[in-house]
């Protein structure tokens, strides 16, 4: 078990990263403590020794879309849905970062994964596939459709 | 598109009262990171090891002192059993010496029975009682470590057989009991053997194998220079020869004979309730039967 010191260094580090994931899959606030609470527990309890800083980033990245889905798929919250979509979106948001994340989060959500890890965490296909634990071609598509659609939301053009 | 979605995601973070209950969380789950549970969850973890333990250790003295045997009773007729009895007066085995011992041991069914029981269903062997209707002779030796267990048992068996004739009880030692094993004999046998040996050097205990025990106190009778008894019981007659060999002795009725006689003959005889005594006479004169 790790101590109090290292969980408190995690959460410094990875509570925005932690928060930007749920954010663009789960839609309230109880949730989100959900996942918070589930990934830095397992996270305190966890034995891995992380080789760098990359590493322990993308144990968290991943453990958190996995807790995501997990969530997401249990039997409950597919009964029930929640209607207080982006209800604490931060104040300072302009009118263009909303339109861009409701954009985002219109899409799928294995599009939304792949759109976040590489626009925003700036990974390559091979490092999502890897996180993803799924093929680099399977990336290379999803990331080519979620382009597509969100050029056909935003319009404009993209950048890479 | 890039920028646009960084800037808009940059605005997400986790607000300080998300970081502070997760924090809470954490310390309640982990119970202050193991300072408050470590001790009663260690503690707790030696009771049910030591528990454990103590079962393990309990049921494996119980087994070992059920399982080992204390007491041994060797039957000898001609085929040999041995019935290995552990401090509850329990048989735990049984076990044939030589082939048609073997064959003795497969058709009892003694096995977890009190010894009495056991020599009750073994008298009661069709087998047994076979042999004791053609006149053979039972041997019953009791051994063990525990003396005061051994003298029961020998008690039990000589008041088990006191109807039937041809049955002789007697305790033995655990060494001589080894040393019969070693010869390959039971112990009743190895006993017969030995006194055969005294009279006969050159007796080995393979000749003895696969005599009955009858036919061994047959020759030892023969090598003494007694007319085998046929009775119970061991008496002991004394018969002297007179001067002409005419030797007497007075099997009494019942028993065991002690004769009287003029003269120097040295005589032996052994006397019983069928009353047949031996006596032999030397020095001038000659043995001969006495007593009756």
């Amino acid at each position: 078990m790790r101590s109090e010191q290292e969980a408190n260094r995690a959460i410094e580090r990875y509570a925005d990263t932690v928060r930007r994931i749920c954010m663009i899959h789960l839609k309230n606030h109880a949730d989100t403590e959900d996942i918070f609470q589930n990934v830095f527990l397992k996270y305190v309890l966890s034995t891995t020794m992380f080789e760098s800083e990359e590493h322990e980033k993308a144990w968290f990245i991943r453990v958190t879309i996995n807790a995501c889905r997990d969530l997401l798929r249990s039997f409950f919250r597919s009964r029930t849905v929640s209607l207080d979509t982006l209800l604490d979106q931060p104040a300072e948001m302009t009118e263009n970062d909303r339109t861009v994340l409701d954009a985002v989060l219109a899409l799928p959500p294995k599009y939304r994964d792949v759109v976040y890890l590489h626009y925003y965490e700036g990974y390559t296909a091979p490092q999502i596939g890897e996180i993803l634990k799924k093929n680099v071609n399977t990336i290379y598509t999803l990331l080519t459709r979620a382009k597509q659609a969100l050029r056909e939301t935003l319009g404009g053009d993209d950048d890479a | 598109m890039r920028d646009e979605l960084k800037t808009a995601l940059d605005k997400v973070t986790a607000d300080e009262a998300l970081q502070q209950s997760t924090r809470a969380f954490l310390a309640r789950q982990t119970g202050n990171y193991g300072a408050a549970k470590a001790r009663p969850h260690t503690a707790r973890r030696f009771a049910a090891a030591f528990a454990c333990c103590a079962l393990v250790a309990a049921g494996g003295t119980g087994y070992w002192a059920y399982f080992s045997p204390t007491c041994a009773i060797s039957i000898d007729i001609n085929p040999s059993v041995e019935l290995s009895v552990n401090r509850f007066d329990k048989v735990i085995a049984v076990e044939g010496i030589g082939a048609d011992g073997d064959a003795l041991a497969e058709t009892l069914d003694v096995r977890f029975l009190d010894y009495a029981d056991a020599l009750d269903s073994l008298l009661e062997n069709p087998t047994v009682e076979d042999y004791l209707a053609e006149d053979e002779v039972l041997s019953i030796a009791v051994t063990g470590e525990n003396a005061a267990q051994a003298d029961a048992i020998l008690t039990q068996a000589q008041t088990c057989t006191a109807g039937t004739k041809n049955v002789y009880c007697h305790a033995a030692n655990a060494e001589e009991v080894e040393q019969a094993h070693e010869a390959g004999l039971s112990f009743g046998k190895y006993q017969a053997f030995l006194q055969l040996q005294a009279l006969d050097p050159s007796v080995t205990p393979e000749d003895v194998q696969g005599l009955t025990m009858r036919e061994i106190r047959d020759r030892i009778a023969a090598l003494s220079g007694e007319t085998p008894s046929t009775g119970h019981g061991a008496g002991q007659g004394n018969g002297a020869g007179a001067g002409q060999g005419q030797g007497n002795g007075q099997g009494a009725g019942a028993g065991n004979g002690q004769g009287s006689g003029a003269g120097n003959g040295q005589g032996r005889g052994s006397g019983n309730g069928a009353g047949q005594g031996y006596g032999a006479g030397s020095g001038g004169g000659q043995g001969k039967k006495s007593g009756q």
